[in-house]
């Protein structure tokens, strides 16, 4: 089995569009940072993560930015382009280093119009990304960043396949949307209470159940959004 | 149809639109009527012709905050074209009107069976999306003021009318703000006299003025629809 069906929408397709997807998804690595989209250009592919993690970031004129949604190996990257739009409204970056498989903007178009199982499949991953960006928008205005870090960690955790994460202070700064400093006091309270240990950009978690409890229920409602959604979820 | 047309509507071939005119029926939009709850079946899909209708995401089973609005530029239940038959948000009536009400099983058949309508529907899609990734990064980095000026805006965009009720509770829970945060804010843009505020009934006195005072999130969302639907 390849690679590809770490991604659990690839992993999904009914064999007759598996077959016919094999032989054109590409493999691409994912480096930390990559920017994968600019907001208002032009999409050239779809991404498929399987072990990279992906932002998505609204970019205000000003260059401040605050992630609306994170795309693992639950979802696909670009779903702007199934909606008609040809250009995106955020940025997409890597926010944790891995692989993927992408698909160019043209095939996944016209995979999109045979109207089949894929076409089912991808819209309601749409609704589940949706509700992850209302519950973000009020979680941004409600909850304390204490809360939002661990919010963030568990998201991050569900897509990864081990409790490391690779992350500096400063991209998560950017992707809550608030100051270095804030963040490091964040994590060092958490460090402090030993649920998670956090060394020169490597994050570990040492405790799971302990960041669910500290974190606001934006994470439990998105994870329940996504597994009544989906048909595999990000469950681990 | 009433004289005002739902912009999505006038969007469509004359045959689509005549056939969601045959299927739906044209039902009234209340005040502070909630229409869906998040977590609810959706029966039915509107599409406003005047009125308007805020979406809502809560959080601790009470705080709600505003991340789209839907008027006669949009509709609501567009998670029917998505394959999802439960309400994602709550939608609750802001400004009283009309609007054409097509029953779920009715609208899922006309979007299977009509290409130009999923078209149209899809690119709604897009626009509302935009919309709420917007809210998030309005909602993080924008102060009350700004926030205040471009829901009026919308409002107004939507109402069909200079003046509408509302009172500074109900805009503190739209805004996501405590109520003396909305005072204030109203109170600046009435002393800069680009509104009128008096028992419940705000007045848009300079709309120009307004379009200076509110965040760049008002033109971004007016751009998004503009790309879409021209």
């Amino acid at each position: 089995m390849t690679t590809a069906k770490l991604n659990h929408l690839l992993h999904s397709l009914p064999e007759a569009e598996w077959k016919r997807w094999e032989p054109v998804l590409e493999q691409v690595d994912l480096p930390l940072g990559l920017v994968l989209y600019e907001s208002g250009r032009p999409l050239s592919h779809v991404y498929f993560p399987t072990t990279a993690i992906v932002s998505l970031l609204y970019v205000m004129e000003n260059g401040a930015s605050a992630e609306i949604a994170v795309v693992g190996n639950e979802g696909i990257v670009g779903v702007s382009l199934f909606m008609g739009g040809e250009t995106t409204p955020s940025r997409a970056v890597v926010q944790s280093a891995g692989k993927g498989y992408r698909l160019s903007a043209e095939r996944m178009k016209a995979e999109f119009n045979l109207a089949g199982p894929v076409l089912h499949l991808l819209l309601r991953y749409t609704q589940a990304l949706l509700t992850q960006m209302a519950q973000t928008a009020v979680c941004n205005r409600h909850h304390s960043l204490d809360q939002q870090l661990c919010r963030w960690l568990l998201l991050s955790l569900d897509r990864l396949h081990d409790n490391k994460l690779i992350m500096t202070q400063e991209l998560i700064a950017n992707m809550l949307g608030v100051r270095r400093e804030g963040v490091t006091e964040g994590a060092m309270k958490l460090q402090r209470a030993g649920l998670i240990s956090y060394r020169r950009g490597h994050i570990t978690v040492l405790d799971r159940p302990g960041l669910e409890e500290r974190s606001c229920e934006c994470y439990a409602v998105v994870k329940k959004e996504y597994d009544r959604l989906l048909p595999v979820t990000t469950a681990r | 149809m009433p004289n005002s047309p739902n912009r999505l509507l006038s969007q469509l071939p004359q045959t689509s639109r005549r056939r969601l005119d045959s299927l739906g029926q044209i039902v009234e939009l209340r005040l502070s009527e909630t229409i869906g709850t998040a977590g609810g079946p959706t029966d039915a899909v509107l599409f406003p012709s005047d009125g308007f209708i805020s979406l809502l995401a809560q959080v601790d089973g009470g705080h709600a905050i505003e991340v789209g609005m839907v008027g006669r530029e949009g509709m609501l239940g567009i998670q029917l074209a998505l394959g999802v038959s439960t309400e994602p948000l709550k939608a609750l009536v802001q400004g009283p009107g009309q609007a054409l009400r097509v029953s779920a099983a009715a609208f899922r058949r006309e979007l299977r069976a009509d290409p130009a309508l999923r078209a149209t529907v899809n690119r709604y899609v897009y626009v509302l999306f935009a919309q709420h990734a917007r809210a998030a990064a309005c909602l993080r980095f924008h102060q009350i003021e700004q926030r205040l000026a471009r829901w009026l805006l919308m409002s107004h965009d939507r109402a069909h009318a200079d003046h509408f009720r509302v009172t500074h509770e109900f805009l503190a829970y739209m805004l996501g703000v405590r109520r003396v945060g909305v005072t204030l804010a109203a109170g600046a843009l009435q002393r800069r006299q680009l509104i009128a505020y008096d028992r419940g009934e705000m007045t848009i006195v300079d709309r120009a003025g307004l379009a200076d005072a509110a965040c760049r999130c008002y033109a971004s969302d007016q751009a998004a629809y503009a790309e879409q639907f021209g």
